[in-house]
């Protein structure tokens, strides 16, 4: 699926600096200041988007670190020990998310990435020296799974407009769920 | 990511996409060109003025009487190139002093469609006097003036689609209305017959090669836009594997050569408001010699089609169900429709569109290649839904 914020934040960058600011009246300040606003928001946003997930889960290995400490090493009384409670129940739930969050997001893109174009090359055998039942089943297989596909990806760009919404299932019923805990 | 960059492609990666997939001549050159500029610069934006001094300089060894550019501006409108309008004070051979109405279309550093000027400006040309076309008057095919290739050619007035209606980009989803779809609708459908039983064997086509008749013309096509998804796609997509591999098995005889446009669809020609009639087909790029039934088929997309007012009838460019389209047809080019072929058509240009939109797109807005790299990157949403077109003709076939 190539409808990823990484192209689009790229083409919206080319697009304010090459066409949209010289546009913009030299005379109207705040509109001259807010588009370059624009194009550093845009920057950063291209900058930071694919570390995202990796920032989050070194947060999140840091707290649960902090809170394994501070189980260890806090005592008081009434107060304390509530807050201590629900830091420990909290601090267990984290542990638990961050163990499953171990693969990036690049790694996960890439491992569809070959998958796709290792059944294309395979496509592309059958196709060439297949034998005659595969070929039909082939037929079969690529087609049901490029409507599971397709239906996902209409799904996922509805906001450009090309697909009538009434056709489309919300996008969130399609990709599943979150991870169980 | 991948094995080979696209990005920065090798020879020899070259070398052998050229050697899998033979097309005509000047597809061959401009493919190949494409590749071998993609790891230099993106697309640096090019001022009026720069333009303007490019026509002139062209026009100093075109004109031997004195003449003036003026009053140029930007136009938009299409994917795909540059556009500029002008006013050319000159003596125009013929008709004396006057001023006249033109456009300079220039390619990018990469367009949505790598294509030839040269066939461009040579295809209006023949169509002068059969078809409404503009004026085409001078083509620097080499980039030999402009920072890349570009035609000149007559500014030809009209609107693409209804004033007030509204479309997607590139002009996809036109709905003319119940009025203007009948009277618009007449002349797609004559147009299209006109161009097809047109003898072009009369006309100056150099930049094309001509296929024999059978399957040679069809083999063109499916190298040409398999080697593109080669060249261009991203990610693959298996769908696009199976296409291709039947497009290849299943290959029909071209039974008569005729200009396919190659692009023929709503968008894509202007009317006149006040007397509804069509006064330019313009965008004359993928032009070819082959099957009529390949426009047919073209014409059949789903993305240029919408529901009637029942709701029901998909009414294919805005105008008209399958089988009226078909029966128009056949009377008014006095040649025969075959729904089958037409069928393989439909095929061979959805594959086609979705390697422009899934793959072309992306990988000139990954580079920067374009002046409207924003467009192009929303416009791989519309690949999706031709996507689905394709899955469900091949269900079909």
């Amino acid at each position: 699926m190539e409808i990823r914020p990484a192209i689009q934040i790229q083409a919206m960058i080319k697009s304010m600096i090459d066409v949209v600011l010289p546009a913009v009246d030299p005379e109207h300040k705040m509109a001259q200041e807010q588009a370059q606003l624009i194009i550093g928001t845009l920057k950063m946003m291209g900058q930071r988007l694919p570390l995202q997930f990796r920032y989050d889960r070194k947060e999140l290995d840091e707290y649960v670190a902090l809170s394994v400490e501070l189980l260890k090493q806090m005592r008081g009384s009434e107060k304390t020990q509530s807050a201590m409670k629900e830091l420990g129940a909290s601090q267990v739930e984290g542990a638990a998310v961050l163990d499953r969050a171990r693969a990036e997001p690049g790694e996960l893109e890439t491992a569809v990435f070959d998958l796709r174009a290792k059944v294309g090359a395979l496509v592309k055998a059958v196709g060439a020296d297949g034998e005659a039942a595969s070929r039909d089943a082939l037929k079969h297989l690529i087609l049901d799974a490029a409507e599971n596909q397709l239906q996902r990806e209409l799904s996922w760009q509805a906001a450009l407009g090309y697909s009538d919404p009434a056709e489309l299932q919300p996008i969130e019923n399609l990709i599943g769920v979150s991870p169980a805990r | 990511m991948l094995s080979i960059d696209k990005n920065r492609p090798p020879a020899e990666w070259i070398a052998d996409l050229r050697r899998r997939f033979p097309c005509e001549t000047e597809i061959d050159r401009i493919l190949t060109s494409k590749l071998n500029r993609r790891a230099g610069p993106g697309y640096s934006p090019v001022s009026l003025e720069t333009l303007s001094n490019g026509v002139k300089a062209l026009l100093q060894q075109e004109l031997k009487e004195p003449f003036e550019v003026v009053e140029a501006k930007w136009l938009s409108g299409g994917a795909s190139k540059v556009q500029m309008e002008f006013k050319l004070q000159w003596n125009e051979p013929g008709v004396g002093r006057t001023t006249t109405r033109m456009v300079l279309r220039m390619e990018p550093a990469e367009s949505a469609v790598e294509t030839s000027r040269l066939r461009e400006f040579q295809l209006i040309k023949a169509f002068e006097g059969i078809l409404p076309v503009p004026k085409a008057y001078w083509a620097d095919a080499e980039g030999k003036y402009f920072p890349y290739p570009a035609i000149i050619y007559g500014f030809a007035t009209g609107v693409t689609k209804p004033t007030g209606s509204v479309s997607n980009v590139s002009g996809t989803g036109i709905n003319f209305g119940p009025a203007l779809r009948p009277i618009i609708g007449a002349q797609f459908v004559d147009h299209m017959a006109r161009m097809h039983t047109m003898d072009w064997r009369q006309a100056d086509l150099s930049a094309f090669d001509v296929p024999a008749l059978g399957t040679q013309a069809v083999e063109w096509q499916i190298n040409w836009w398999e080697r593109v998804w080669e060249e261009d796609s991203n990610e693959d997509i298996p769908l696009m594997r199976f296409a291709a591999d039947w497009l290849r098995q299943n290959m029909p005889p071209v039974d008569r050569l005729s200009v396919v446009h190659g692009d023929y669809r709503s968008g894509n020609f202007l009317y006149t408001e006040h007397d509804n009639r069509i006064t330019a087909w313009l965008d004359w790029e993928l032009g070819h010699l082959g099957d009529r039934h390949e426009d047919l088929g073209y014409a059949l997309n789903l993305v240029h089609a919408h529901k009637s007012e029942d709701g029901k009838t998909v009414l294919y460019n805005g105008f008209m169900p399958k089988e009226a389209l078909f029966e128009a047809y056949e009377k008014a080019s006095g040649l025969s429709v075959s729904p089958k072929i037409v069928d393989y058509y439909r095929v061979l240009s959805t594959y086609k569109l979705t390697a422009v939109c899934i793959g072309s797109t992306y990988r000139i807005a990954r580079g920067g290649k374009s002046h409207q790299d924003v467009l192009l990157a929303w416009l791989i949403g519309a690949g999706y839904v031709i996507a689905e077109d394709l899955r469900r003709v091949l269900k079909e076939v």
